[in-house]
């Protein structure tokens, strides 16, 4: 994790060096996108294309149709035009887990339990092994109303990682914890991520968390990409350094950008934001 | 994990963990009323304030107890009324856990039967009884068909509206973990509807004893209503009063029973957690 990074093609370098495997990422490619949401159009035309392992962040104001587009990746939105396809070919099924604002664990299963959903007992020592991966191997047969936030969210991960996802969604899976607890997640996530080497799309309110974790940030504004900004940074990423800053206030300013041409024009000289960018 | 210990303390043995007298104190406590009532009750009626013609003295009720029990007279009837109870609340239980599942889980049922069957939920149960002794006369089966019908719409409303309530996040993510049908349904949408319909059994248990009661007063030649009304025939307010006493203790039997059974299929529920 120390190891410097200057760019995209650098870290795939680094990557294959490492001898780590890049093909259990699978990529994504989303084309010319349309969803409406109860008459209303979220995203309109819509184009992006993920190539396999990458972390992307997708960040943009509530209600701009960031968490849409990834129920739409997973299949949970339906799509009025365009394209979604995940994997080189259209032959094969790649796994793809998605993780929740809130952790969505069935209360009357235990922990370990919740953790291996779907699969058969043959697969609780592997459910034992990730649960343990989050810190969490000695809470495996309590009930999940006896965990605190964080440690739910962590159960949430566990539950993903089981089945060894190529791609994982992650819709806004901090939004609900304490600084503290985000912090350690964040690590927790970019750590596993890391090691295994599955493709990750984050949808996030916090720019911050977006540029800590991502290779890539996505700005969504108006159904559309208005930023699509790579994060050359190294990791793990220091929060108080000056480029993290520029980075992130950069982000900031854009999206502010769009609230000033939004209300009038005497407001935005106020905030003295136009000349930015 | 330290949150994780702190949230660990059960919750609930607080009170009465305490020193030996006021765990005594906090056991008596609900009883209190009860006993200073029959006391009250005992010297009234041995006084003579309280004429045993309207009202027998809880000796006199008890000695009436004792003499029912020991003839066997008491326990053939608590039998014969349990039995009618209970098959009558497997059957109306059973119909109405049956159709609940359905109309909640099929939408076309839901809109073939639902309102059929709000109709007549809305005929007061009893309002049938006339009807009730025409077809099934006065024999087992129409005390049977009473208490069938009483259990059944608490059962059937709560099944129902459990189903329907199931927390949409938990369905949606069960479908994205690729559960099957068959799965979503035993693992997510059974477990989910049964607080409510345990909230159904609680109150048709109620219904079942008041819906057997009005049956064995019309017509019974045995069963706690038959012995109620014929001590009656003689007077014999000790007899009623212990037919009365023995609805309740059948009552707060079956609610305990009710209340064992959420303890035990929902003890993942947050309010059960001082029991892990």
């Amino acid at each position: 994790m120390s190891t410097v990074f200057a760019s995209r093609e650098q870290l795939k370098r680094q990557i294959l060096a490492e001898g780590r495997q890049y093909s259990r990422g699978v990529p994504v490619s989303i084309r010319q996108v349309s969803i409406a949401l109860g008459g209303r159009t979220v995203l309109k035309d819509f184009d992006v294309e993920i190539p396999s392992c990458e972390f992307v962040a997708v960040v943009g104001r509530s209600g701009c149709g960031k968490s849409t587009l990834l129920r739409s990746i997973i299949g949970l939105e339906t799509l009025q035009e365009g394209a979604i396809s995940i994997g080189r070919n259209a032959q094969s099924r790649p796994d793809v887990r998605i993780m929740f604002q809130d952790s969505r664990l069935l209360p009357w299963k235990r922990v370990l339990q919740n953790v291996a959903l779907g699969l058969d007992s043959s697969f609780t020592p592997q459910a034992e092994r990730v649960l343990a991966q989050v810190g969490l191997a000695d809470r495996a047969h309590d009930w999940p109303a006896t965990l605190s936030g964080g440690q739910r969210q962590r159960v949430a991960l566990a539950r993903a990682l089981v089945h060894d996802p190529s791609l994982l969604l992650l819709d806004e899976p901090l939004g609900a914890l304490d600084a503290l607890t985000r912090i350690e997640m964040q690590e927790l996530i970019e750590k596993i991520w890391w090691n295994r080497g599955f493709t990750a799309v984050l949808v996030t309110h916090d720019v911050a968390e977006a540029i800590t974790l991502a290779d890539r940030v996505i700005l969504i504004e108006g159904g559309g990409v208005a930023l699509d900004l790579f994060v050359d940074l190294p990791r793990p990423r220091a929060r108080g350094s000056a480029r993290f800053a520029a980075m992130e206030d950069r982000i900031l300013q854009r999206v502010l950008q769009h609230r000033a041409s939004a209300i009038d024009e005497a407001k935005a000289r106020v905030n003295g934001n136009e000349e930015v960018r | 994990m330290s949150a994780g210990a702190m949230v660990d303390v059960p919750r609930g043995r607080t009170l009465a963990s305490g020193n030996g007298i006021a765990n005594i104190a906090e056991r008596a406590l609900p009883w209190l009323v009860p006993i200073a009532l029959l006391i009250v009750w005992q010297w009234a009626s041995s006084t003579g304030r309280l004429p045993s013609r309207f009202l027998p003295s809880p000796r006199a009720i008890l000695k009436s107890f004792v003499e029912l029990r020991s003839s066997g007279e008491l326990w053939t009837h608590v039998r014969v009324s349990t039995e009618r109870a209970l098959s009558g609340f497997a059957v109306g239980g059973g119909l109405g856990l049956i159709l609940g599942l359905l109309t909640g889980s099929f939408r076309w049922v839901e809109t073939l039967l639902d309102t059929t069957l709000q109709m007549i939920r809305n005929i007061p149960a009893l309002a049938l009884i006339p009807l009730v002794i025409l077809w099934f006369g006065i024999d087992e089966s129409a005390k049977l068909f009473l208490v069938a019908l009483g259990v059944f719409f608490p059962i059937y409303i709560n099944t129902f509206h459990g189903i329907q309530s199931v927390d949409r996040g938990l369905l949606e993510m069960g479908r994205s973990y690729g559960l099957s049908r068959w799965a979503l349904y035993r693992e997510v949408i059974l477990p989910g509807a049964l607080p409510s319909i345990l909230v159904g059994v609680r109150f048709s248990l109620g219904f079942m004893w008041v819906m057997l009661i009005v049956a064995e007063t019309i017509s019974a030649r045995s069963g706690i209503g038959y012995m109620t009304m014929n001590a009656r025939e003689f007077m014999q307010t000790d007899v009623m009063v212990v037919g009365i006493l023995l609805y309740a203790l059948l009552g707060k039997l079956a609610d305990l029973l009710s209340k064992g059974l959420e303890r035990y299929w929902l003890r993942w529920h947050p309010a059960h957690q001082s029991a892990r």
